[in-house]
This record gives C-alpha cells, sequence and structure tokens, in this order.
C-alpha cells in the first residue's frame, strides 16, 4: 500500500515536471485524470451542469498557471490538486451567495449526459439516477452554510480539521454546522419521501 | 446381547413423574421407564411435547418485554428529571453521538431521550439513512461532459492535439536543475557565504600583504619555505640564524609585520 502510494507521488510529481517543462501529453493526463473528481465537486455547489462545466474549466487554467507552485514535499498531487480546486469552487460558491443574479442553482436541469453505472439493471441504474437528483436537490435547499459543511463532510468525506483549513472557520462552528446540515438535510429528504422511517 | 432392565409403568404414574423428569431427578431406572413410556404411548408422549413447549414459552415471556433502556429512561425522568436532555440538546448531539465522541455521561441521557421523546426517536435513523444517501449519491459520480477536455486543453495550451506540443530543451533544463536536491535548503545557504566572505577577509586581511587571495597564497608559500629551511638547520645540528629566520614564533600576522619593516 504504501509502495503504491509511493509511485503514485512519483507519477504525480513527474507528471508536474514534464507538464512544467512543457509537455502537452503530460498536461492531458492530468486533466484526464482529475476531471471527474473537479467536475463532480463543481456540479455539487452549482447543481446546473453547464455551470460545473464552465467552473472546471476556470479551475483547470487556474491549476496550469500555479503548476510552478506545486512541491511535491508537501503531499501528493492528488491532495494538492484537490485542494486547490475545492479553494477555488467553494471561492466561487461564495461569491454566487453574495451576488444571487449571477446563482445558476435554481435551475436544477436534467442531466442529459448518461451516469456510469456497468452492470446494473437498466431499471436499478434509474432508480440510482433518481436518488442522486433527489439528494441534489435536498442538498440545494439547504441554507448555503449548512450546505458546504454537508458536501465536504458527507461527500467529499473530508476530516474536521481539513474543513476547518479550507473554510478558515472555527472547529466548533464546522462540527456545529454539519451537525445541523445533517438534520436539515435528513427532515428535506424525509419531506421529499427519499428517506422513509 | 444384554437388555437393559426397566419398570413399566402406566399413564397415571408418568404424569406423577414428569415434572421430576424433566427436571432430570429422576434415578436412572425411572427415568428409563418415563422415557419408555413416552415413547410407547401417543398420548403421554403428546402431552410431553406440550409440557416441553410451555415451558419453552415461560422462559421467552420472563424476558422484559420493554427495553430496559426504556424502561430505565421512563424510571429516570419521573425519579430525576433534572438529568434528562431537552429535544434542542439531542440534536446538538446527534453527530457526536454517530462518531462516537459523546461523553459517557451525556451519552446515557442522549439514549434516554432517544427511547422516550415521541419527536426525536425517529430523527437519528433518518440521519443515517440521509448520510446513507449522500454516499450513494457520491459513488454516482457524473461523467465528464463530451468537449470538455477539449476546451480545457485549448484554454491552457493552446490545441487539442497536445502530443504536438513538446517540451524544450532549455525548459527540459531548467526543470532539471529545479529537480536537484542540494544537501542544504538555498535560504541556509546565505550564512554559510557570510561565513566564507567573512573568514577571506580575515586572511587577507592578516596574512597577505597586499589584501588579495593571490597574497594570500604566495605568503603561505614563503612561510612554508621558511619553515622548512629551519627544521632543516635544526636537524643538521646548526644554531640557527636569526637573519634567516625570525625569533618569535612563525605567524601569518607577525611575519607580515616584519616584511612590511
Amino acid at each position: 500500500m504504501e509502495a503504491v502510494k509511493a509511485v503514485t507521488e512519483i507519477n504525480g510529481a513527474e507528471l508536474v515536471r514534464r507538464a512544467r517543462a512543457g509537455d502537452g501529453t503530460a498536461w492531458e493526463d492530468i486533466v484526464s485524470n482529475y476531471s471527474r473528481r473537479i467536475f463532480n465537486l463543481a456540479y455539487r455547489f452549482t447543481s446546473n451542469a453547464d455551470a460545473a462545466e464552465d467552473l472546471t474549466q476556470d479551475v483547470f487554467i487556474r491549476i496550469y498557471r500555479t503548476l510552478d507552485q506545486y512541491d511535491p514535499k508537501q503531499g501528493d498531487l492528488s491532495n494538492w490538486l484537490m485542494r486547490l480546486a475545492r479553494n477555488l469552487i467553494i471561492d466561487d460558491y461564495r461569491h454566487r451567495q453574495r451576488n444571487p443574479q449571477n446563482t445558476m442553482a435554481d435551475a436544477v436541469d436534467d442531466h442529459s449526459y448518461h451516469l456510469r453505472a456497468a452492470g446494473t439493471s437498466a431499471h436499478k441504474e434509474m432508480e440510482r439516477k433518481e436518488l442522486a437528483g433527489q439528494v441534489q436537490e435536498g442538498i440545494d435547499k439547504l441554507p448555503h452554510d449548512l450546505r458546504t459543511c454537508v458536501i465536504l463532510r458527507d461527500i467529499e468525506e473530508l476530516t474536521y480539521q481539513e474543513i476547518v483549513d479550507v473554510l478558515k472557520i472555527p472547529e466548533g462552528t464546522v462540527k456545529s454546522r454539519i451537525n445541523r446540515g445533517r438534520i436539515e438535510l435528513a427532515k428535506i429528504l424525509r419531506r421529499m419521501r427519499v428517506v422513509t422511517i | 446381547m444384554k437388555k437393559e432392565q426397566h419398570n413399566i409403568i402406566n399413564c397415571s404414574t408418568f404424569e406423577e413423574l414428569l415434572t421430576d423428569y424433566l427436571d432430570k431427578t429422576l434415578d436412572g431406572t425411572a427415568h428409563k421407564s418415563v422415557a419408555a413410556h413416552a415413547l410407547s404411548c401417543p398420548l403421554c408422549h403428546s402431552l410431553l411435547n406440550d409440557v416441553k413447549e410451555s415451558l419453552e414459552v415461560c422462559r421467552n415471556i420472563s424476558a422484559p418485554a420493554v427495553p430496559i433502556t426504556r424502561l430505565e429512561a421512563r424510571v429516570l425522568s419521573m425519579t430525576m428529571p433534572e438529568t434528562a436532555m431537552a429535544c434542542e440538546d439531542f440534536e446538538e448531539h446527534l453527530t457526536d453521538y454517530l462518531d462516537g465522541f459523546l461523553p459517557a455521561a451525556s451519552f446515557h441521557r442522549w439514549e434516554r431521550h432517544a427511547a422516550l421523546c415521541n419527536t426525536c426517536e425517529d430523527l437519528p435513523g433518518m440521519v443515517v439513512r440521509s448520510i446513507a444517501a449522500c454516499y450513494t449519491y457520491k459513488m454516482d459520480e457524473l461523467a465528464v461532459p463530451d468537449g470538455l477536455h477539449d476546451r480545457i486543453l485549448q484554454s491552457t495550451i493552446g490545441t487539442v492535439q497536445a502530443a504536438e506540443v513538446k517540451a524544450g530543451w532549455a525548459s527540459e533544463l531548467g526543470e532539471w536543475i529545479r529537480g536537484l536536491r542540494f544537501p542544504m535548503g538555498i535560504p541556509q545557504l546565505a550564512p554559510v557565504a557570510m561565513m566564507l566572505i567573512f573568514a577571506f577577509l580575515v586572511f587577507s586581511q592578516t596574512v597577505s600583504a597586499d589584501g588579495t587571495l593571490a597574497g594570500v597564497y604566495s605568503t603561505s608559500v614563503e612561510l612554508a619555505e621558511q619553515t622548512y629551511q629551519q627544521s632543516a638547520i635544526a636537524l643538521n645540528g646548526k644554531p640557527v640564524d636569526v637573519e634567516q629566520g625570525p625569533k618569535d614564533p612563525v605567524s601569518g600576522a607577525t611575519f607580515v609585520n616584519e616584511e612590511k619593516k
């Protein structure tokens, strides 16, 4: 396990080194490896495929411009890249909260793109797709401070300390928001009959 | 073949001995007689089974129908109402309870509230299912929309044909130098450089006549030559010529001073 991790770190560092030197293939590899995660994170905060796409593109432009700042000694590429992406996406989310005219969160669209669910029946896939849509709808109804904490904790699975670092708020506040967010989400999902007693 | 001996008993005796038989308090012969009768008489066999079932049912209903927590909670709420937890506190501690971080005292108060409060009793289950729904949602990641990769590549490296973009030798060299690992960090080299400059200045002012690095070197050679000559004379047992060497111990500072004279 440690060996695999070490190899991943070396590969990440090597990819960044080549990308910094101007190797297009290395940069393409980085884009391919992380675009899905970053796009999904953006989608959870925007609830809109077009907005998430634009945001993902902006995030990669910022990453490309800051590749010089990546230091393999301070953690592997995945951590550095996702931390940067998370900060940018949350900044964008906060900015949209302050400027509601720019928000696109109300337009919960129908995802025209397919969900990858190899090996499952069509019916099951539809059910899962429906559940995913309902959970996203429930999350959208949370107040924005609770929503950020719930996404980071229960979907992104960050630790309390990581959330403290990203949001720059005290740990007690983080815990309290996660707690209230979970309770609110449970009540919303119950009203939507997603969660039954 | 040895045939086992036992007394044949009638149905009335069977009923009398039944309880002792089930309690296994009969002696060996009597126990065998009751067992033999149960096998031979269908009515008594049925009676034995009925009694066994009744005993089993009695044992089961002797277990408390109400969970201890609920009973305990009810008793404590009536006897020590001040230890009860308010609904707001119950909600506030929910995540700590699920994470297992709730201290023992609060943990028991929390569980008692969950057992008694009709408003809150469903909340923990709902929250757990809601978290599970979030995890399911996480597993169903959306696929990257078509064309997004190309858009990203176009806006960063200026083309969608990434293979056409090659690293230049200068930037490769730059990256290679950047990747070199020095034994100490760049900021730590500054005091080392300062120490070297200071050492050079001290030597150039004390040893060298003209204050240059070449002066330090030539003076060192002269000093070495002088020392060698003195050693050779001393080895041959001849008296040291005062004209050939200084009386004071040889040092850069004294020699330079004398040289200046």
